[in-house]
């Protein structure tokens, strides 16, 4: 667990943040609350909730955090609904279901009965909701994919557990369902503290660059990405290719390749022999553990490139926009919720409308630098660890105890 | 004895409304059916969400306008519509729907987008909670105001007008009725929030307050 205080983050969001978040969570109480999910380590869930649980133990919750079991099988079947969830074309079958259901059952016996509120992450526990005995202890669900495109029979399932629940959390408004309960809106966020995002001073930046070859003296296009074809990357390279009849620059293409999908190798072979045609490209297969090197050459970047096809929320935009940097972003997912075009950053649809913004930003220097500022106000307004624990408090509130519009708190005689 | 001066903060939670807008015709209709609270949402949050982008277009109806529906001379109209003018949210629905109706008469079909890029009326859960700052005269309002965060800054200059129902804020209020503090408070009350940032704001009204003690 993460030995992370509120107070640390003063310095970056202003004590007059930090104290008012102190003075929300006065207005809460203190609550006890169980986080349920399916890992302890791994994946954004897990990242997000490793904070999350620190911070509100800071705050005087009462926190838990719980990960149900279950055998290999149920979570291949849980994988299974998390694809057709995304919609992809998945063979669903009966005993799925019924694989799901008992093993929900038997982790019944984890969830905290006494406990003011639980909050259920993403579909694996969904389930527990049947521990429900009473409307005392408030249920929330956290979903954390995007239900745009979900399969109607995975979705209609889990469904009749959700609509159980008092209210469901969505990172986007367009990821929510008709449903018959509340549904909130929290955006993630990112931590400015973590090896990802915290400040790095230039040696420590120069060191990771020389290590991996790349000239500290030329302009750099960055894109942080796994090797999906969802992310473009080769379209990243046409760009980068137009852009270079214009400018002496290089390009860093920067992202894992997941040993679990067969696809992603393809990608990535694909890439480097398109790569090698084209003059100071570098193509960097790195580890997942890769925070700090990731964080380096995303300081180091003088215009960063998202370019996806398609995208959940895109914490990586998030990231290069704390750090300063312009992102040209596909106008997709949350990437449009986070860059106002012309002000935080530019949005494109095509590799002729990448290449043009890149060359604008890199022959604009000083506007460049300051649509990376408005960037990083961006993010510091709104996706940051502390403005989502500020979302959770208040969500805790308005769940317990309904209302509209604006509520006074002590309430107004 | 003068009245005290208690600092409260705003802080805010969205609710999809179970509403979207898919042309100009369903913005329309839209912008007739959702709460007071969707309103606010779009025009007078988006000046909190996006307070620093001062050259933006600054409520998400004229961004939407502008962005999926392209029309650009709408979008300046609904972006004329400054929340900072008016003091109810049902006068601020009416004066989006008086641009949006000629626009709606005269067109015979409407262009729908995709469903992607579909408008998602949002709704707000605020919740007012004291910060534990208090003013008893300009020394310490001035203290106060360095050390407010910009929940505290929204909350008594922008949300003020619709709670007070009146061309006024919190502040102007306060140093008028207790201080007696008159032209300070009219020089703050014409201070606008589509003008500057929050930042900027509060440091005009540090300025003005700190030209009045000296």
């Amino acid at each position: 667990m993460n030995k992370i205080r509120l107070d640390d983050y003063a310095p970056i969001v202003g004590s007059a943040e930090i104290h008012e978040i102190r003075a929300l969570a006065e207005c809460v109480g203190p609550v006890s609350l169980q986080h349920i999910n399916s890992t302890a380590t791994g994946g954004g869930v897990a990242e997000i909730l490793s904070w999350v649980v620190a911070l509100m133990k800071d705050l005087g919750l009462k926190v838990k955090w719980t990960v149900i079991d279950g055998p290999p099988t149920f979570f291949e079947v849980t994988k299974t609904f998390h694809n057709a969830l995304h919609g992809a074309r998945v063979s669903v079958t009966p005993e799925m279901f019924e694989l799901f259901t008992e093993v929900s059952k038997q982790n019944l016996r984890k969830v905290d009965r006494r406990a003011d509120f639980v909050i259920v992450h993403d579909p694996q526990p969904v389930g527990l909701i049947v521990a429900r005995k009473n409307r005392r202890t408030r249920w929330i669900w956290r979903c954390h994919i995007d239900l745009s495109e979900a399969d109607a029979r995975v979705w209609g399932f889990l469904r009749t557990y959700v609509e159980r629940f008092d209210a469901a959390v969505f990172h986007l408004p367009e990821y929510a369902k008709e449903l018959l309960i509340d549904q909130f809106i929290i955006p993630p966020a990112i931590d400015p503290l973590s090896d990802k995002n915290r400040e790095l001073n230039p040696s420590e930046i120069e060191g990771i660059l020389n290590r991996f070859g790349i000239d500290p003296e030329k302009p750099i296009i960055l894109q942080v990405s796994r090797f999906d074809r969802l992310k473009d990357p080769l379209g990243v390279l046409e760009a980068y290719r137009l852009v270079r009849h214009w400018h002496d620059c290089q390009l860093i293409l920067a992202g894992g390749s997941a040993a679990d999908d067969p696809e992603s190798g393809r990608v990535l072979a694909e890439v480097r022999e398109r790569a090698a045609e084209i003059p100071d490209v570098h193509i960097l297969d790195l580890p997942p553990t890769s925070h700090v090197e990731i964080n380096a050459l995303q300081r180091a970047a003088t215009v960063v490139v998202q370019k996806s096809v398609k995208e959940g929320f895109g914490l990586v935009v998030t990231e290069a926009m704390w750090k300063g940097k312009p992102v040209v972003g596909g106008a997709v997912g949350g990437i449009r919720r986070q860059i106002i075009h012309g002000s935080t950053g530019f949005l494109v649809h095509t590799v002729e409308g990448t290449a043009f913004r890149v060359r604008q930003l890199l022959s604009h220097p000083e506007m460049a630098a300051q649509m990376g500022q408005a960037a990083r106000e961006y993010v510091r307004t709104n996706f940051l660890v502390t403005q989502y624990l500020k979302n959770w408090l208040l969500l805790l509130l308005a769940v317990r105890k309904p209302w509209k519009g604006l509520m006074h708190w002590p309430k107004r005689g | 004895m003068v009245e005290q001066f208690l600092f409260y903060s705003e802080a805010h939670i969205a609710v999809w409304a179970g509403l979207t807008a898919s042309n100009l015709y369903s913005l329309w209709t839209g912008l007739q059916k959702v709460s007071g609270s969707a309103i606010f949402y779009h025009m007078h949050h988006s000046l909190l969400r996006r307070h620093f982008t001062t050259s933006d277009y600054m409520n998400d109806f004229a961004r939407w306008v502008w962005t999926y529906l392209n029309q650009p001379a709408l979008a300046e109209k609904l972006a004329s519509v400054d929340p900072w003018e008016f003091t109810s949210v049902r006068d601020v629905r009416e004066k989006l729907l008086a641009y949006l109706e000629p626009y709606v008469g005269e067109m015979e079909t409407f262009m729908r987008v995709p469903e992607r890029d579909e408008f998602q009326f949002i709704e707000l859960r605020s919740l007012a909670f004291p910060t534990g700052l208090t003013a008893i005269d300009l020394p310490s309002f001035r203290d106060c105001l360095r050390q407010v965060g910009h929940g505290s800054l929204f909350y008594h200059l922008i949300e003020a007008r619709l709670r007070l129902g009146r061309r006024s804020n919190d502040f102007s209020e306060w140093l008028s009725d207790c201080l007696k503090e008159d032209a300070l408070a009219e020089r703050i009350n014409n201070l606008s929030p589509y003008a500057y940032n929050l930042w900027q704001l509060r440091s005009k009204i540090i300025e003005l307050v700190e030209a009045r003690l000296s």
